[in-house]
């Protein structure tokens, strides 16, 4: 039985279409997936259920929500649909406990009957909720902040909210981004289960892994149309379109590790011994990061793997001179690297680079990209305006940007030329090490590949070493020769990829391999 | 432009006249009775007789100009040591630029006036410095705290990994970012300052009992307020446009850059 009918949807925004007539169903008890690109309409698609446009949109075709037909004037009957927006923390109110939000939403589900009637319907419904969304094992959680609740436990009180009033249909929105590989399992385990229950689900994502664990059909979209529709396994391993078949193949697997080809006889680029890091809280000296100790080869290719806050971050701000060290030192080729970067000389300053999560932020935003990504050149490597200008202009076509994008500011640009102008910014230096802070996560599938794939050609053309943050095992396996595990401020695990990921020995390491693993080969 | 029109005319009425009026005050010196309003004086005559509009002319640039040289020097001292606390990774640093200016922010702006301009001698620029030192504790704070934000930004870390010098880093990027808080901070303490320096004419403080001054008329010519309106009434309606008409021009300054810059 179909729970949601969508027939010839349109919208369009100032003669712009954003939907160029889409129809799919969701049939109660089934994962549906919408894939796509950013921007390609997975969102308007997935809002149009609700009854929600964009302003000054112009909607044509039909949407049926549970028999009830929804436009923008009437939506379904309150509670029908729920809806999980992409970023929790968003949409929960920092102001006030968990438990109260839900326990207010449920009296609005409950109308009928005496006073005390109602307030045992709410409690089991929201008891009823919390199981369905995996929260009944924790009910302290409902006395808390929202920001006292990590990413996955934010994302579970927002699906028990939408779960309150019963829904036939929950909307999904890029449920998994930015989380690590373990909460990415859970919530996939979540989905799966409501469906179970008889719930149509609509997952909206850019993360074919999740989509392969999950959906049982999949609907590809690509600027407001269909390109291909079918049953989600059959989809993706013969795909018929190019752009699927681009899809598939840009998304990193975790199941082939690149193999180790460094000699372990060279000398090390970057010593590392008993490195430890903090910050402090409220006067309260806290160590975020204990004793590492691990060696960088040159030209080698490293990654730090962890679930988020584990201190991955940290490790490589100290490295980077960004974060101060407590204690331990970092030795560069032999010579002792000062912790804090206006101790170290020009040339130590060109070793070691840094590129950064938020390409956006990294740049100054009233001054063209060219001018900024040639400074490095000038600075680090004393070369003249002009050269440097030269230098940057020649490394920017390279990776692809004309002369023309990058004359003009940041804002001009997407994220993902941002992302790789920023690499270009680093490499100028010709730096003997390049840290990567996370610097694919929020970028979609096709330009995660582009820039994974820049980060296997630049060093290796300039043979520097790659020390990289990452989450998802999948990109790990695909550029790494060697991995960190960090859980917890601790390095508890390191050795080649393939070894570490076949034969896992620390148990953090193992959750984290298996997570990957769930999502990629569904039980 | 049409919408900077009417906040043009209005800052600019003033300030011509402040500028330029002593230029055509032609009119006589000599005294006439006291507010009374008669053929050749079109704004009436003042508390000794003297001709108003004159008055109103030669009156403006001592309010006009200690506004704006106030408030120049309060920026020109203010951001710099905003820029350096905001900016500086040492603590004491920080701590010691504030500190001291934390003391002055606690004492009421009158009594400072009060007590400053008694003790000093009375003149223009004693009077511009004591409305600086008023001004200078929030200032500070306000360029502090804009320049903390930015320098904990990936954009200080990525131009400091390029081997930028601090001035530079400082100047061209976290300066640039404090524009638009401090343009709009600019229009309120331009008004807080006319308000300083009204008050301190009002009440006798940097200016000569005779002298003409705007805000001294007020002062002066209230007993003859129903005799003698204008006089009183002329020069509060420019002072009044000068704080209102400056900051409808930073609000609108402010609206257009912000159409200006692509989200």
């Amino acid at each position: 039985m179909n729970v949601v009918e969508v027939d010839e949807l349109e919208v369009a925004v100032g003669g712009r279409r954003l939907l160029g007539g889409i129809s799919f169903a969701l049939p109660a008890g089934s994962v549906t997936a919408l894939v796509g690109e950013s921007g390609s309409g997975k969102t308007t698609a997935g809002l149009a259920l609700l009854g929600e446009h964009p302003p000054g949109a112009e909607v044509t075709g039909r949407v049926v929500v549970d028999g009830h037909p929804v436009t923008a004037d009437s939506s379904a009957p309150r509670g029908r649909i729920g809806y999980v927006p992409q970023h929790p923390s968003t949409a929960l109110n920092p102001a006030r406990r968990v438990g109260s939000v839900l326990r207010e939403i449920a009296r609005h589900h409950t109308t009928a009957g005496s006073r005390g009637e109602r307030k045992a319907l709410a409690r089991n419904r929201i008891d009823e909720a919390l199981r369905q969304a995996r929260l009944s094992e924790r009910p302290d959680l409902l006395h808390r902040y929202p920001h006292q609740l990590s990413g996955g436990q934010q994302q579970r009180v927002v699906l028990a909210q939408a779960l309150l009033g019963r829904p036939r249909v929950v909307v999904a929105d890029e449920p998994t981004t930015g989380q690590d590989a373990v909460t990415r399992a859970q919530l996939v385990a979540e989905l799966r289960a409501l469906a179970a229950e008889g719930i149509a689900v609509l997952l909206l994502t850019h993360d074919l892994d999740v989509v392969r664990g999950l959906a049982d059909r999949l609907l590809v979209l690509r600027a407001g149309r269909v390109l291909e529709s079918g049953p989600a396994r059959e989809v993706l391993s013969a795909p018929r379109h190019e752009h699927t078949r681009m899809l598939v193949e840009s998304q990193p697997d975790s199941r082939t590790p690149a193999e180790s080809e460094v000699d372990t006889e060279v000398r090390p680029l970057l010593a590392v011994r008993e490195l430890t890091a903090g910050h402090r809280s409220g006067g309260r000296a806290v160590e975020t990061l204990h004793p590492a100790s691990f060696e960088i080869r040159p030209g080698e290719r490293v990654a730090v793997v962890g679930r988020s806050g584990g201190g991955k971050t940290t490790l490589a701000r100290c490295l980077a001179g960004l974060h101060p060290r407590r204690g331990g030192e970092v030795l560069l080729r032999d010579e002792p690297l000062a912790p804090r970067l206006r101790r170290r000389d020009r040339a130590q300053l060109a070793e070691v680079q840094y590129v950064f999560q938020d390409a956006r932020a990294s740049f100054d935003e009233h001054v063209p990209v060219l001018d900024q990504v040639a400074r490095t050149a000038e600075r680090l490597r004393g070369a003249g305006r002009a050269q440097a200008r030269e230098q940057a202009e020649h490394r920017l076509e390279r990776v692809g940007l004309d002369r023309a994008s990058t004359a003009r500011r940041p804002a001009a640009l997407s994220g993902g030329e941002l992302q790789r102008a920023a690499l270009v910014r680093a490499l100028l230096a010709r730096p003997g090490l390049l840290i990567c802070d996370e610097i694919t996560s929020g970028l979609d599938a096709v330009t995660q590949a582009e820039i994974l794939a820049l980060l296997r050609e630049l060093p290796a053309e300039t043979g520097c070493a790659l020390l990289f943050i990452a989450h998802d095992l999948g990109v790990v396996a695909d550029l790494a020769e060697r991995v960190l595990i960090v859980a917890d401020g601790h390095l508890v695990e390191q050795g080649a990829t393939a070894q570490v990921l076949r034969a896992p020995r620390h148990p953090a390491t193992a959750e984290l391999v298996e997570a990957a693993a769930n999502q990629v080969a569904p039980a | 432009m049409k919408r900077f029109l009417i906040p043009g005319a209005l800052v600019a009425v003033p300030v011509l006249l402040a500028a330029f009026g002593p230029l055509f005050a032609t009119g006589g010196t000599g005294k006439d009775v006291a507010f009374s309003s008669g053929p050749g004086h079109p704004f009436g005559t003042d508390f000794v007789g003297r001709d108003v509009w004159t008055q109103v002319l030669l009156g403006g640039g001592s309010v006009v100009f200690v506004a704006v040289a106030a408030t120049a020097c309060t920026y020109l001292v203010a951001v710099p040591l905003g820029l350096v606390a905001g900016m500086t990774r040492h603590r004491l640093v920080d701590e010691a630029l504030l500190r001291p200016l934390d003391v002055l922010l606690a004492i009421p702006s009158m009594l400072l006036l009060l007590l400053l301009a008694a003790a000093a001698p009375s003149s223009r620029w004693v009077l511009i410095a004591v409305v600086t030192v008023i001004n200078l504790p929030d200032v500070v704070r306000i360029s502090r705290a804009g320049a903390l934000s930015s320098a904990a930004s990936p954009a200080v870390e990525a131009m400091r990994l390029q081997g930028e010098s601090p001035a530079r880093i400082g100047i061209g990027y976290v300066a640039r970012r404090m524009l638009r808080t401090l343009a709009a901070d600019l229009g309120t303490r331009f008004t807080g300052a006319i308000y300083l320096v009204a008050s301190a004419s009002f009440l006798g403080v940097g200016v000569a009992p005779q002298a003409a001054d705007w805000a001294a008329m007020i002062d002066r010519n209230r007993t003859g307020l129903f005799l003698q309106p204008w006089a009183v009434v002329l020069p509060a309606l420019l002072i009044v446009a000068l704080s209102v008409g400056v900051n409808l021009t930073f609000d609108r300054l402010l609206r257009k850059r912000k159409s200006e810059v692509p989200t």
